[in-house]
């Protein structure tokens, strides 16, 4: 009843409203402000992390991103490490890069068996997480992390060093493909345009399916039905955690972690 | 520090708090570098961005049209969000909205609670409320923790304790650590870190507002840059949303277009540092994230607003641009204006929502020199807006003073007239212009010497540019 109430009087309003509409432009597509990621989507992306405080390396082979992995368990030496549970993880052998460094790995499996606070208490100690991505975004140098059991979302929250695994596969090139691979695995909307400038490589728009069909972003929720849904987060990281709370200026790190190193590989 | 009490909680006619703060040396200093700061980068990014221009009206007509339809597009959202499992309520005024929210957080037994930063908990006076019921609300935005420490209102929309200096924040937190802090940026920041996470560590609950929400699929949008509404929303086994309900938006297609426009517009970002978007509670076999959902959708006034002639003000998506870019507010500070929107922007809400005649000073406290409408993401016709609500207000009875009155009367009739216009232009300009030395008058006489109190007043040429024309421009 109350419900009804509400929506009567929004709808009376909205109606009232008319008279008073803006005045807009009309017919503007869907793709305006598309800006696309140039030819070198992995040398872009790791430009434009770099652009907003991050560390960026893009390597030409899994053994080279191994090699640059260790040099940074090496250099930054934490003790325990969340860790996502995904193919270009395993393809890294990354439990076995762990273990050869004495950090103590935190994965899917070894949180689900702890009890509550002691999952708790894990999570807040961790010194680095490793994460792959559900994909980025290039002409931002964005990362986009999707929650599922296996990819938490504290992985790339609570330690104070946050490093992604991407592959070039992975990459899109605007934040408008990102949607388009939303919606295209959602199906309830239209898609963005190929534009004319856009360039024409394998992840721009018209290769947005294979992103999203090798790491689906949405997923079936329910067998029966035909909707697919979004995850239940989706996180779009540009950049090590900001404030500019105390007199505009920049601090980074406040609450999210205050280094993001991001390491990129050619070919995959 | 600064002891002027017009940073905190009681409402100050705008008159007095801005002459306090046009008084206060520190607030100034800050001010001024507004505009080569947020209001620069502002402008630099939107100027490296092709279709800058495109996509605002882009955004603007997206807003445009989901009002027409806003009944239909906050069903569509209700139902969404439903369906995957969490709880809607909708909620006609502030009373109701921190009744729901108290609901909830006893249903749960939660006395613990993290907030992330929302303008709306802010106008609803939520924390308040969940202090008056034993509930231990903490803000986890940095500025919106200083100012909670401190006791004061918000300043500016993006950053609330943009008016303490990092003195001030070192002397408002030295008291929490227990310890002198330094005024050293860093570790004023590794300091609220570490104590913040404990807080997100045993909260029960986490409240959060939103940015937009979108209707086709439930999911709620909210923008961050130091991740605290990530954590918000991770951490706490419940999580309490709370949204005006012209924040919804109609398609997950709509989404890019105001991300882009809003962090450029707020802080000169092509894209804030974290964007959530969060569908539902937590799915079965999830580790983290909130198991239980509960989105509040506030009227408090908007339906008034979306039916009359400052609809338009309903598009605002709360970036704080118009602030950096008004003369105004950079030299009177956010707290002038007295209500929980300040600015240009708080100077058409605050009187929408709270009532004109309490707050007549707000219409007036702008030069309608249009840098707000310049540099609102959304092209919101802010000036216009004012000079309505000025209409409006000289229309109620008792406003102006009879001598007040027919001097507008009398204005407007000289203006609607040629022949009378040009007697009185050429009065002024012999009377008055060829008699006072360097161009300006130091005192007005009787009712409005309030003008030359501050300042003086620029006396009318010796001569009217239509004589000067006539003389030489057609040579």
């Amino acid at each position: 009843m109350k419900r009804e109430a509400f929506f009567e009087r929004v709808r009376q309003a909205a109606r009232a409203g008319q008279a008073h509409r803006a005045h807009v432009r009309t017919g503007l597509p869907d793709s305006v402000g598309y800006v696309g990621g140039g030819a070198d989507l992995c040398c872009r992306l790791a430009e434009e992390v770099v652009g907003v405080g991050g560390t960026a390396v893009v390597v030409e082979s899994l053994e080279a991103a191994r090699v640059a992995l260790a040099e940074l368990l090496d250099n930054l030496q934490p003790t325990s490490a969340l860790c996502w549970r995904h193919p270009l993880l395993e393809q890294l052998e990354l439990t076995e890069l762990l273990a050869a460094h004495n950090v103590e790995p935190f994965d899917f499996e070894r949180l689900a068996g702890l009890e509550a606070s002691a999952r708790r208490r894990a999570i807040l100690a961790a010194g680095i997480g490793i994460t792959s991505v559900a994909a980025a975004i290039a002409e931002t140098g964005t990362l986009v992390m999707a929650a599922e059991p296996g990819r938490e979302r504290v992985a790339s929250l609570l330690p104070p060093v946050h490093v992604a695994i991407v592959a070039e596969s992975q990459i899109l090139p605007d934040l408008f493909d990102l949607f388009a691979s939303l919606d295209h695995a959602n199906s309830s909307v239209g898609r963005v345009k190929q534009r004319a400038d856009a360039p024409t490589v394998e992840t721009s728009v018209a290769g947005v399916s294979s992103a999203s069909l090798r790491w689906p972003l949405a997923r079936d929720a329910d067998r029966g039905d035909q909707r697919t849904e979004l995850p239940s987060n989706l996180v779009l990281i540009t950049g090590p955690s900001k404030t500019g709370d105390i007199e505009l200026q920049l601090t980074t790190g406040v609450h999210g972690p205050g280094k993001v190193l991001v390491l990129v590989i050619r070919g995959r | 520090m600064k002891s002027n009490d017009y940073q905190r909680h009681e409402h100050h006619a705008f008159l007095d708090a801005s002459a306090l703060a046009l008084s206060d040396n520190g607030l100034q200093q800050i001010l001024g570098r507004l505009g080569d700061t947020l209001g620069a980068r502002n402008r630099a990014a939107f100027g490296e961005f092709t279709e800058s221009d495109l996509t605002r009206e882009r955004a603007r007509a997206v807003k445009d049209d989901t009002l027409a339809h806003l009944d239909e597009h906050l069903a569509t959202l209700a139902d969404n969000f439903e369906r995957l499992g969490g709880h809607v309520h909708f909620c006609s005024d502030g009373d109701e909205a921190r009744q729901a929210i108290l609901g909830i957080l006893a249903k749960h037994g939660a006395r613990r609670v993290v907030k992330s930063k929302s303008m709306t908990t802010e106008e609803i006076h939520l924390n308040e409320a969940l202090a008056q019921a034993s509930v231990e609300a903490v803000e986890t935005d940095f500025g919106e923790y200083i100012i909670q420490v401190a006791g004061h209102r918000p300043s500016h929309i993006v950053g609330p304790a943009l008016h303490l200096s990092a003195a001030d924040v070192a002397e408002v937190l030295s008291p929490v650590a227990g310890r002198p802090l330094s005024s050293d940026r860093t570790e004023l920041a590794a300091f609220a870190r570490e104590k913040l996470r404990q807080e997100f560590a045993r909260a029960d609950a986490g409240i959060t507002g939103v940015n937009f929400a979108v209707a086709e699929t439930g999911t709620l949008v909210i923008v961050s840059n130091e991740g605290n509404a990530r954590l918000t929303t991770a951490l706490p086994p419940l999580h309490i949303a709370i949204m005006g309900m012209e924040k919804v938006i109609p398609r997950l297609a709509d989404v890019p277009v105001f991300l882009k426009v809003l962090a450029r517009a707020a802080t000169g970002q092509k894209l804030s540092v974290y964007t959530s978007l969060i569908t539902g509670p937590a799915r079965e076999g999830e580790l983290d994230g909130p198991r239980e959902s509960h989105l509040v959708i506030l009227d408090n006034g908007r339906s008034r607003i979306l039916g009359g002639p400052l609809r338009e003000s309903l598009f605002c998506i709360r970036c704080g641009a118009c602030l950096n870019a008004c003369p105004i507010y950079r030299s009177v500070g956010g707290h002038s204006y007295g209500g929980v929107y300040a600015g240009p922007i708080g100077a058409v809400l605050t009187p929408l929502y709270d009532g004109l005649a309490a707050n007549k000073h707000l219409p007036h406290a702008s030069s309608l020199c249009g840098a707000c409408q310049a540099a609102c993401p959304v092209k919101i016709a802010i000036p216009e807006m004012l000079v309505k609500l000025r209409e409006q207000l000289h229309e109620q009875p008792g406003e102006l003073g009879r001598v007040e009155a027919w001097a507008y009367k009398a204005w407007a009739r000289l203006m609607r007239s040629p022949r009378l216009f040009n007697l009185a232009t050429w009065l002024s300009t012999r009377l008055l212009g060829r008699f006072v030395p360097n161009g300006w008058l130091r005192r007005l006489p009787g009712g409005l010497r309030g003008w030359t109190d501050t300042r003086d007043f620029p006396a009318p040429a010796p001569e009217r540019f239509r004589d000067w024309w006539r003389r030489e421009g057609q040579a």
